[in-house]
């Protein structure tokens, strides 16, 4: 598994769960959110870009295969 | 009275409509063992998306989501991030199970780990572990849906009624249908409750304070602090969270269900592909809790049952059809669930448990016919259980995400590490579920030690992990690393690898 696939998979473990100590607070105010909410629904449409990384590296692979 | 009348049709459309859809495939075709389990493992795209994020949206979504955030606050937010990472993990680990579970026949949990480590011992732990947690867990489903159709009811259809009928339906189209029966009533139900608490979740607060940062604003003066960890509560801080995170995202799949769940795929790229867009799905899990806050600063005085959050401020502020909507959404989100439970449930003990032990020479129509006789059994033990003694599992349910977690190292490593060993599986999985059941028994969950809050599936996982690995090193030998290769690889020369699960 290359470099660039383990950086995909640790995004999202780094944006929801170890930035947490970083963005608990309730301002500012994003999207009509408190931040730490707005932080974790963020993580959302990172998530699924790192997914669809994923998905089209190993497609690439599987059809160069 | 029309308000009730509507209201109790509307619940009621859903709830027959669904029943009806999920009998269809049952009276259409009869089913084999295969095709009523694993529904024939030809599921494409679209109905593995709806079998996968339908079992994600349970009675747990619609009232604990709203009634956590009522009472809790800030901590509440956990549950936008597990699911999204759960995905991360599944991206992975799915579509290394289907493939193994098309060659060899596997239709269970229990069936996967026995096929990793070629041990039924291991397989039967696995199946008794799997169905501690799942009874709870179902009869969490039931009794949410007798206090939600009541609620909904305006009282009319009181609780026992309201579960009797209902699971009477989940136990005619589980009985006919099996997955494919679970897969389509999770298409309705998906969408309706996508609807429904979408309406809600953003009309509610606007009704009241103009915008959802209106009342986030007024909810943070009215309680400052409230929107953080910890939040409404004393212990669940940060660490709280980040360990609970962990938990949860890793703990997700490792649900005897979902394995089920995941054999039915056509393809692994069906698998994965779902991996990439099902996160998107968590954002519905945002609209629950907006009508909890919501409700948090609306009603007056405190509720006793913060799970009521959601019904009661509806009830307040809408007619009849609106409480109608979010009974039948509801309802729904509580028996589709249920239907997958069952099913998982009486495949894990008819399988797994009975005929691994006392039935080993039953046939594969006998195991079919009598996996069906048992999900009506199912049902009438999970009722009794709610009716008559509804808080004896409670415990259970605390420990049911923690208790499954345990099975991470097992399952995973198992299907990526060659080097993984049968008494590393069962030496982990003892101390994890010694671990689990010692801290939660003991009220030690979150555990605070160091400073620290952890919760106590994390700490049990932690060490669990640990033991796995040293004993697989200690006790891994080269005929069962080679052994363990091809159970991966799927590459079998012996005759043995094919006789154990396949032919059941």
């Amino acid at each position: 598994m290359n470099a660039i696939k383990v950086v995909l998979t640790l995004i999202p473990f780094i944006w929801i769960i170890g930035m947490v100590p970083v963005v608990n607070r309730v301002r500012p105010i994003v999207l009509g959110l408190p931040f730490l909410a707005f932080w974790l629904v963020a993580g959302i449409p990172v998530t699924f870009f790192c997914i669809w990384g994923l998905y089209n590296i190993d497609s690439k692979r599987n059809r160069d295969s | 009275m029309t308000n009730q009348i509507v209201a109790i049709g509307v619940i009621l459309l859903f709830v027959i409509g669904a029943t009806v859809v999920g009998m269809i495939p049952g009276i259409r075709q009869k089913m084999t063992l295969e095709q009523w389990a694993v529904g024939g493992r030809d599921f494409g795209r679209l109905l593995n998306w709806f079998i996968l994020a339908g079992e994600i949206y349970t009675a747990f979504a619609f009232l604990g989501g709203s009634g956590w955030a009522y009472a809790r606050g800030g901590p509440t937010f956990y549950i936008l991030g597990y699911c999204t990472l759960a995905y991360v993990v599944g991206y992975y680990v799915l579509p290394a199970m289907s493939p193994m579970g098309r060659r060899h026949g596997l239709m269970t949990q229990p069936d996967l780990v026995e096929h990793l480590y070629e041990s039924r011992s291991l397989g039967i732990l696995t199946a008794c572990v799997g169905v501690t947690f799942l009874l709870p867990y179902l009869q969490l489903q039931l009794t949410g849906l007798g206090l939600i159709i009541e609620t909904c009811s305006y009282g009319l259809i009181t609780r026992v009624p309201a579960m009797l009928m209902a699971f009477t339906m989940v136990a005619a189209f589980v009985y006919l249908s099996g997955l494919k029966g679970v897969a389509t009533t999770a298409a309705i139900k998906d969408v309706v409750m996508i609807l429904a608490v979408a309406f809600f979740g953003i009309y509610l607060p606007i009704h009241f304070f103009g915008s959802v940062g209106g009342m986030f604003t007024a909810l943070d003066a009215a309680k400052p602090g409230f929107l953080t960890v910890p939040g409404g509560t004393k212990n669940l801080d940060v660490s709280w969270m980040m360990s609970t995170l962990v938990l949860t995202s890793l703990g997700f799949y490792m649900w005897p269900h979902l394995t089920g769940n995941s054999f039915s795929a056509k393809n692994p790229d069906v698998l994965r592909h779902n991996a990439v867009y099902l996160p998107l799905y968590q954002i519905c899990m945002l609209f629950p809790m907006l009508v909890g806050f919501t409700a948090l600063l609306i009603i007056v005085p405190a509720l006793k049952t913060p799970d009521m959050a959601f019904m009661a401020l509806v009830r307040q502020v809408l007619p009849g059809w609106a409480l109608g909507l979010v009974g039948g959404a509801g309802a729904l989100a509580c028996m589709i669930p249920a239907a997958d439970l069952i099913l998982t449930t009486s495949m894990l003990f008819t399988r797994n448990i009975f005929c691994r032990t006392v039935g080993r020479d039953t046939t594969p129509q006998f195991q079919a016919k009598l996996a069906r006789v048992v999900v009506l059994i199912l049902t009438v033990i999970a009722l009794a259980l709610a009716i008559y003694l509804p808080n004896m599992l409670v415990n259970l349910l605390l420990t049911g995400y923690s208790g499954v977690t345990q099975f991470f190292p097992m399952i995973v490593l198992g299907l990526f590490w060659k080097s993984s060993t049968k008494i590393a599986s069962f030496a982990g999985l003892i101390v994890g579920e010694f671990i689990v059941f010692y801290l939660i028994l003991n009220k030690l969950d979150p555990l605070a030690i160091w400073g620290l809050h952890l919760n106590a599936g994390f700490v049990a996982l932690v060490v669990n992990m640990a033991v796995f690995v040293i004993v697989s090193l200690a006790t891994r030998t080269p005929a069962g690393i080679e052994r363990k290769a091809r159970a991966i690889d799927g590459m079998s020369s012996s005759p043995a690898a094919s006789t154990t699960v396949g032919t059941h």
